[in-house]
């Protein structure tokens, strides 16, 4: 009986501790949400009285409209970059019989680890030469880049996950390579796929860095206008801008886990463990 | 007035489709090197059409190199495989036209049933009636007419390995190949799986190429075996040839049990009787069967030998102490040590009250000079 009522208390112990460790990871980023609806001024917390006033003043600011259409404009072709180059690469590395694959597999992630200043200050003077500077291309070319790595690890996941005899056996059925490919690999992969671009979306929703030595005020993200005006006011309109991010992302989030219930056999949790990583590296 | 068990019988046959004819195979001078390591030495090999033809060595041995050279996902280092007479080495795996059951089944997880039967048949672009009729015949073979709609996670072990079999012989290919299908059943399965697939062999009438690591297995369901070992044949036969002649004391000992007694000396007594010398110091008679001399071995079944507590009058008798005896399904097996510290292995069927030799007891084994195998100098 003892055992029973000590092992209950070891339950809500652990309860208590899980819950914990989701509101220390969590509440530094929803204190924002309260902040948003402030009817003061200035960012402040706890926020004083309610308006939706500044959502409104959102809604009729062309700088944030301009700068969330330009965070679209670049980061939804990047992804595109991102998810070709990246299933390719993995495709190759996984499947290839590569000699050099795991050298290969290294460099491929690499931009994953580095610093994000060091490919930016690496790309601003090739930008410059080539006239790509402050223009739309050049930053999708670098976070593209950015997005591959991402889209790399999630679809080379997928490929290890299942077995390779099955496009040998398309092939044995008639399937010349391009058939398997469609018919069967592409199948297989696809929550890959789609998980590893979502997420490369993200990231590149979320780039401040790059943003900032990439582009002008013409081709601003959301990430730099944030960060512009914290620099001159300091007012809960940044918390409003915040918080629809942050609804946003939660919308990439779960769109990645829909999927990845629908795929049989695809490791939820590996998806999502990758997007918490991405979402907060 | 005809019998009445064929008057039940012909109409089922009436039903299922006529035997497609199935295609010879021939490997001519076949060999694959990776780099210096020799996976497959220069292979020549008949498969004759309709066949039913087992391919069994250790893991190693290049049986699964010999199959992808045939499957065409390994590049053959040299020589010529015909299909029909026709060479198909420079053909890619799809162009073919053979059907393939792997060890872990590789069926299309995001497809059903049906549509994994279908797919070869779509792949080759036919009708949809004539795709849907096929899928359905094909079901009824296998026996699994309704499962069509399932989706292969849902099915047994047994039953995916039948949904398998279905897909790789929906487009009557002539030639089936099978890479150790029943290798991830478990015993009781495997038994009736192999019944299964001689059941389906006969409907289909292809020439299948059975690759398995089981030698109770290949020697149930093979016309012919081929033994491999260290990347090279070392006897082609029917599972009984291989049993009672084997070429070498690796086929001897692979396929069942046996034991084995490296030869010293011979001298021809009475002919066609020999007088055989063993290392171990023992005295055999044999009979002269071909070109014989020291070096080479002797085997002697298990099952071929007889214990007693007195000596008989066969050819060949040895004294000996029983060391252990262990009782398996249906037989029984002794271990016997005699002269020179010899072990040999004894197996009896087991017969209700019959008399078990206890452990530390005297005996005596003796065996006919037929049972005496003996086994060329490999």
């Amino acid at each position: 009986m003892s055992g029973t009522a000590s092992s209950r208390m070891a339950r809500w112990a652990f309860a208590v501790f899980v819950g914990l460790c989701l509101a220390y990871l969590l509440l530094p980023s929803l204190i924002i949400v309260p902040m948003s609806f402030s009817s003061q001024s200035y960012l402040s917390f706890p926020p004083a009285g309610f308006s939706l006033r500044w959502y409104q003043g959102l809604a009729g600011n062309s700088a944030w409209r301009d700068a969330a259409a330009n965070s679209f404009l670049i980061g939804v072709p990047a992804a595109f970059i991102a998810v070709a180059l990246g299933t390719l690469s993995a495709l190759a590395t996984e499947r290839g019989g590569l000699r050099w694959a795991t050298a290969g597999v290294a460099l491929i992630v690499a931009p994953m680890m580095l610093p994000h200043v060091i490919l930016a200050i690496g790309l601003y003077p090739v930008m410059l030469d080539l006239g790509l500077l402050h223009g739309y291309i050049g930053a999708i070319i670098g976070h593209a880049v950015i997005g591959l790595p991402l889209v790399f690890v999630s679809v080379s996941a997928a490929l290890r996950n299942y077995n390779p005899a099955l496009e040998l056996a398309a092939m044995t059925c008639g399937a010349d390579r391009v058939r398997s490919f469609l018919h069967v690999t592409l199948p297989m992969i696809r929550i890959g796929i789609l998980g590893g671009g979502i997420l490369a979306f993200a990231t590149s929703f979320d780039e401040l860095m790059l943003s900032l030595f990439l582009t002008n005020t013409g081709t601003r993200t959301l990430p730099r206008l944030i960060w512009e005006q914290l620099n001159d006011f300091l007012t809960p309109t940044i918390a409003a801008v915040a918080t629809l991010i942050f609804a946003f992302s939660l919308l990439l989030l779960a769109a990645l886990a829909v999927f990845g219930r629908s795929a049989r056999g695809m490791p939820t949790s590996l998806a999502l463990a990758t997007a918490e990583t991405a979402a907060h590296g | 007035m005809a019998d009445p068990r064929t008057l039940e019988i012909l109409p089922e046959r009436g039903e299922a489709r006529a035997p497609a004819s199935g295609a010879s195979l021939s490997l001519e001078a076949v060999e694959k090197k990776y780099g210096g390591l020799v996976a497959l030495a220069r292979t020549d090999l008949d498969v004759r059409p309709g066949e039913f033809f087992g391919l069994i060595g250790p893991s190693g041995s290049g049986k699964s190199t010999l199959l992808g050279m045939i499957a065409g996902f390994v590049p053959p280092s040299g020589g010529r495989i015909l299909l029909n007479g026709t060479d198909i080495v420079s053909l890619p795996p799809y162009r073919r036209n053979l059907g393939m059951v792997f060890q872990n089944y590789a069926l299309f997880p995001h497809m059903t049933v049906a549509e994994n039967i279908a797919f070869p048949l779509r792949m080759r672009k036919l009708q949809r009636g004539e795709v849907e009729t096929r899928v359905r015949r094909m079901l009824e073979i296998v026996r699994l007419a309704g499962l069509g709609e399932r989706s292969p996670a849902q099915l047994s072990g047994g039953q995916q390995q039948r949904v398998a079999l279905a897909r790789a012989a929906s487009y009557d290919p002539s030639l089936l190949l099978m890479d150790e299908p029943l290798g991830a059943l478990d015993k009781n399965l495997r038994e009736e799986m192999q019944y299964e697939i001689k059941r389906f062999h006969r409907e289909i009438g292809a020439t299948v190429l059975y690759v398995t690591h089981d030698q109770d297995e290949a020697a149930t369901m093979s016309d012919r075996i081929a033994i491999l070992n260290q990347g090279r044949i070392v006897q082609v036969g029917r599972p009984r040839e291989l049993y009672e002649a084997p070429a070498t004391s690796f086929v001897a000992s692979f396929l069942g049990e046996a034991n084995l007694f490296e030869v010293a000396a011979v001298s021809q007594s009475s002919p066609p009787r020999l007088r055989v010398e063993t290392k171990d110091g023992l005295t055999l008679s044999a009979n002269q069967l071909a070109h014989f001399e020291a070096g080479a071995v002797i085997c002697v079944r298990p099952e071929a030998i007889q214990i007693a507590k007195s000596a008989g009058a066969a050819a060949n008798v040895l004294s000996g102490r029983v060391l252990d005896v262990v009782y398996t399904a249906g037989s029984l097996r002794y271990r016997v040590e005699v002269a020179g510290g010899r072990v040999v292995l004894v197996r009896r069927p087991l017969q209700r009250q019959a008399a078990v030799m206890e452990v530390g007891s005297p005996v005596y084994l003796s065996w006919d000079v037929s049972d005496t195998i003996l086994v060329p100098n490999s």
